[in-house]
Formats: C-alpha cells, sequence, structure tokens
C-alpha cells in the first residue's frame, strides 16, 4: 500500500490521490481493559491477546457521514419553559479533533447522559432514581467546518452502581464518535472537574497515565463567559494518537 | 479494592447502569439493513446473517451493540482511500448497526461483499468488519468475519493468515442457507472470538 505522511492524517500517494493514515495507536493514554471492582470488565474482556495485523483498506477507510443511516437529534437537550428539563443548566463546547489536533468538520457525533438525578432512560437502567418526563438524555449531531459543537443540557447527577460495594458514577456525559476511517472510531466519556467522586471512580482511574485523565475532564469557562444561566464548559475530544482521549 | 461484590436484585438489566449505550428508542430502525440507501436498492446478493453474543459464563449479552463496516459488491469502499471509490455503489452505505436482544441474538441484511483490492495489488476475501461496543469493554473490540464458501480465497487474506491456525473457524460464519450465515461471538474464555489489535501489525 503506497505509505502516506507517516503519523499524519493525510497526504497523497504517488498519482497524486488523497490518503488518509492513523498513526500509532497509543497504549499508555488508554484504559486498563479489566478493571477491578468493576465486574463486568473480567466476564467481557477476551483473554486472549489482541492479534497483529496490517493494516488494510478495511482499517483506512469508514462510513461517509453516517448521518444518513442514524437520524440526527436536535442539540438542545434541556428543553424551555413548562418543558425545561430539572438541573442545572450547562452548554458543553466540545471540539472534535485528529492526531494532528487538526479539527473534523462534519464528524458524527453521539451523546447519552444522566438526568440531574443521576437515571438513564434506557431499558438497562433501574428505579433507583426518577424519570423527568422533560429529559431524555441523548443527541446525535455533527461537527460544523471548524469541529466544534455546542450542546445545551443539564448537568448530570452521580450514580450508585449497583451491586458494586458502593462505587459511584460522578456527573459524567458519554460520546461516540466517528473520525475519517474504521481505526479512529472512539467511545468515551467526559467528566467534570473538581467533583469528589472523581478521584474513585473506577473508570476514571482505570486510565493509569494522569496526564491522559486530564484529556476526559472538560474545562469551566468563567460564568461571565456564557449565558446568564448557564455554565459553559469546553472540551476536546482527539479520536487518535498520542493525545487520544482515552476510550471508556 | 472493594469488598466481594454483592450480586444486584435485578439482574442482569440493573448491573449495567455503568455505561448503557445510545438509548435505542430513538435509534436505529432499519440501521441493521444494509441492502438499501435512501429507499434504493444496492446491487448485489442480499445475505442475512445473525448471531448470538455471550460473555465469559456464557451468559447472553443485552444492548450490545454491533457495528459492521465493508466493501460493495465489487470489492469497492465509499471512501476516498479506495483508488476505485467513484466506481462504489452509490446505493450501498457500507455500514450498519444492530443491538442484541435480550437473549444476546443480532441480525444484519446486508450484500455480500467482493474483494477488495489494495492500493499495491493485494487482494483481500470478502470479509465484513464488525466492531463490538458494550459496557465492561473499556475499549472497542474489533473482528472480521468472512465466509464459508470463499473458494479458499480467506486463504491468501493477510488477516485471515494472522490469526493463529486453530483459531480461524472463529471469523469464519457457519452457513445455514443459502445466503444465510450465523456468527456467534464469544466475548471471553473457551471458544473465544479472535479480536484484533488497533495498531498496525506492520507488513503483512
Amino acid at each position: 500500500m503506497a505509505k502516506a505522511r507517516p503519523g499524519g492524517a493525510g497526504g497523497a500517494d504517488g498519482l497524486g490521490r488523497t490518503v488518509i493514515t492513523v498513526g500509532r495507536f497509543d497504549e499508555p493514554s488508554q484504559s486498563t481493559p479489566v478493571v477491578e471492582g468493576y465486574r463486568q470488565t473480567a466476564l467481557r474482556t477476551p483473554a486472549e491477546p489482541l492479534i497483529k495485523r496490517p493494516f488494510t483498506l478495511s482499517e483506512l477507510t469508514g462510513p461517509d457521514r453516517p448521518e444518513r443511516r442514524l437520524a440526527l437529534l436536535g442539540t438542545d437537550l434541556a428543553g424551555h419553559g413548562a418543558q425545561r428539563a430539572l438541573g442545572q443548566l450547562i452548554d458543553v463546547r466540545l471540539r472534535v479533533l485528529d492526531e494532528d489536533g487538526a479539527p473534523l468538520p462534519g464528524a458524527l457525533v453521539e451523546m447519552w447522559q444522566a438526568n440531574a438525578a443521576g437515571r438513564y432512560i434506557h431499558p438497562n437502567d433501574d428505579d433507583h432514581a426518577p424519570v423527568d418526563p422533560h429529559f431524555y438524555g441523548a443527541a446525535r449531531m455533527t461537527t460544523d467546518a471548524t469541529g466544534c459543537l455546542s450542546i445545551r443540557t443539564i448537568k448530570p447527577g452521580a450514580y450508585p452502581v449497583p451491586g458494586s460495594g458502593r462505587w459511584w458514577r460522578p456527573p459524567h456525559i458519554h460520546f461516540s464518535l466517528w473520525g475519517r476511517v474504521w481505526m479512529s472510531r472512539l467511545v468515551t466519556q467526559m467528566f467534570f472537574p473538581g467533583e469528589p467522586l472523581n478521584g474513585q471512580d473506577r473508570i476514571l482511574h482505570a486510565v493509569p497515565d494522569a496526564d491522559a485523565r486530564e484529556r476526559l475532564i472538560c474545562r469551566p469557562r468563567s460564568p461571565v463567559d456564557g449565558p446568564e444561566d448557564t455554565l459553559v464548559f469546553d472540551h476536546d475530544i482527539v479520536v487518535r494518537g498520542r493525545r487520544a482521549t482515552p476510550a471508556a | 479494592m472493594s469488598a466481594q461484590p454483592v450480586m444486584p436484585s435485578r439482574l442482569p438489566a440493573a448491573e449495567m447502569t455503568v455505561g448503557p449505550f445510545f438509548p435505542p428508542r430513538y435509534s436505529d430502525a432499519g440501521a441493521n439493513d444494509l441492502t438499501r440507501l435512501e429507499g434504493e436498492g444496492a446491487r448485489g446478493e442480499p445475505i442475512d446473517i445473525e448471531g448470538r453474543v455471550v460473555q465469559l459464563d456464557g451468559a447472553p449479552t443485552h444492548n450490545l451493540i454491533v457495528e459492521i463496516w465493508q466493501a460493495d459488491a465489487a470489492g469497492i469502499y465509499a471512501h476516498p482511500n479506495d483508488p476505485r471509490h467513484l466506481e462504489a455503489d452509490p446505493n450501498f452505505f457500507g455500514w450498519g448497526r444492530a443491538a442484541t436482544d435480550a437473549d444476546g441474538r443480532y441480525a444484519f441484511r446486508t450484500i455480500r461483499p467482493g474483494q477488495t483490492r489494495e492500493r499495491d495489488g493485494t487482494v483481500r476475501a470478502p470479509h465484513i468488519n464488525v466492531l463490538v461496543l458494550f459496557s465492561g469493554l473499556m475499549r472497542q473490540l474489533h473482528t472480521v468475519v468472512y465466509f464459508p464458501d470463499d473458494g479458499g480465497a480467506k486463504d491468501f487474506d493477510p488477516l485471515y493468515r494472522a490469526v493463529p491456525g486453530p483459531r480461524r473457524a472463529g471469523v469464519v460464519a457457519v452457513a445455514e442457507a443459502p445466503g444465510r450465515y450465523r456468527f456467534d461471538i464469544r466475548l471471553r474464555g473457551e471458544g473465544e472470538t479472535p479480536f484484533f489489535s488497533l495498531d498496525d501489525g506492520g507488513v503483512r
């Protein structure tokens, strides 16, 4: 296969055709696959080592605009007036980047989160906390020409993981993203700064590298920098490479 | 780290609140049918691929997400990295998503992929790339489905050959009927499905 710029997100082959490449998968920035105290990881993580394979077109291509198969959903999860969800209004200003730090325009992003009481609208969630009739907690959207998007939502609540020996998940938001190729598909979580439960979270601390862990935590803007009733958080997600946001 | 885990009272659903996937209500009607895009039928032979995904103890996985990515009937990926992409079937999207039911079963309807051709001329056997997402998986898992009736093409396929011999059956679908295949996935334990590294293992 023609080689493009090593580690680069793009280049050209000998015939001048665009070639999108990906760099090394950065093991130190990634989470430990089997996590103590997170029982399901030991039931579901393969025991055999992952098989080394050459990259071919299968790994270095990927779906073009997956939103042609998955309906986009609005970026306002919080609602307004009588339809407003309970909880603290937040704006999440997300920026999606490739491994070189170049923004990914038009990237499809899915997000989902618990409501302010820590409850998901999902058949897998039980009745430990109330459903908010004005909050569904999921969105599907694409980044703009600068790789950015903005989500108006409410801050998710913490919740206990049933049967886990009092493990509480801190407030967090799940993201699922498509980069340019199949090897840059990423599912991860975003945490909030300064949360007391962050220090004990088994998923956040499954990432052994402190710098990589920091990349999972969003940054607060000054309260004066945003709408009067809303706190704004910035968050970058890098889909692959040395500065990759760890999968979670 | 913690005391002996206490079994939750409502297995298996409640334990999964660690990280359920995207809520199914909005999702994905028809996302597991790759045979048409915006109403237009794709070229090629429609096939069904169904299977069951289990974990270590053989228990079914519920609401596990399976995504597939594949070339069209002529073996072309609809992506600029494929030198032939301008000839790709405009009515074949190549990507789909399914969620497992309470018994761990998923199903796709798709098109039998053709042999893909690399830039250096290497030909790959017809195959479907598979991604698995689930709570308890800290990282996504990648595997590949080959076809039992490919005329021996997979014996020359670099990824197939990368799988240790005794495990190769784990990446080959079982023919159930003409155009109908079963591909079961075992995440861990006896008969574990071969999964592939996210890194480039280098030259073939």
